[in-house]
């Protein structure tokens, strides 16, 4: 079982690095660009937007804009 | 049957334009009163708010027994092999394992949960959808629609195991003809 999560996870991370637009995340403030990051590492909604210092939905545009997939 | 639905499920489903399709399948769907102050667009916002209007959907407040077995549920998932809860979704899966409810997330740990320390079934947008089509309520592309318009991707098995059913029932319909 939990090769089965590791696996899903990899999978998850390696699709968000792939499909990230990392010019547009390397070109905003850090304390963004910190949480964009976190959350391609993790997939963590919740947490990566306390990073930022956004809401969640507010966190969830900026992903969408970074191109950055949620995979679930 | 009744839904507990957290941020990450609500502000991804509320992007898909059959959105209140939600309701064939769920009765209810109770959002704890947390979820709300995690909710900014107006899109969302507005959304939640017609649906509380119309009773399809209505607040969850916070109890005390609630949030202590979401803590419990948080320390329990930091021990095992999966990604470790936040409190909003185990307070959902808390919620759902005492009530019966569907905890809805788009957490991969809140959904790996119910394969090892929970009792509560987790369905993200995924398992929704599965459901709206085994009652005919969706056509079978419409994956492709909910993932085009949420930039949401399903892992490859999943989208394999979609496909499969789809093959499977187009079949059993000819064979059936």
């Amino acid at each position: 079982m939990a090769e089965i999560f590791a696996e899903r996870e990899r999978e998850a991370r390696e699709l968000r690095r792939r499909e990230a637009d990392w010019r547009y995340i390397d070109s905003l403030p850090p304390r963004l660009r910190a949480a964009l990051i976190f959350y391609i590492e993790t997939g963590d909604l919740y947490v990566a937007a306390k990073i930022a210092g956004l809401k969640a939905d507010e966190f969830n545009e900026l992903r969408i804009k970074a191109r950055i997939p949620h995979v679930n | 049957m009744m839904a507990v639905a957290d941020t990450s499920f609500l502000i991804d489903w509320a992007r898909f334009s059959l959105r209140d399709l939600l309701f064939r399948v769920f009765d209810t769907v109770w959002i704890p009163e947390d979820v709300l102050n995690e909710v900014q667009s107006e899109r969302t916002l507005t959304w939640i708010a017609d649906r509380l209007a119309s009773g399809h959907m209505s607040l969850f407040p916070l109890l005390p027994e609630y949030r202590d077995r979401a803590l419990r549920l948080v320390e329990l998932s930091r021990r095992g092999p999966a990604r470790g809860l936040d409190f909003p979704e185990a307070y959902c899966i808390a919620v759902a394992e005492d009530r019966g409810y569907v905890a809805l997330s788009e957490n991969g740990a809140a959904y790996s949960a119910q394969f090892l320390y929970t009792t509560a079934r987790v369905w993200r947008a995924y398992e929704v959808l599965w459901e709206l089509r085994r009652r005919g309520l969706v056509p079978d592309d419409v994956i492709h629609v909910h993932q085009e318009e949420t930039r949401h991707k399903f892992p490859q098995r999943d989208v394999e195991r979609w496909r499969s059913y789809g093959s499977s029932q187009s079949a059993s319909k000819r064979q059936g003809s």
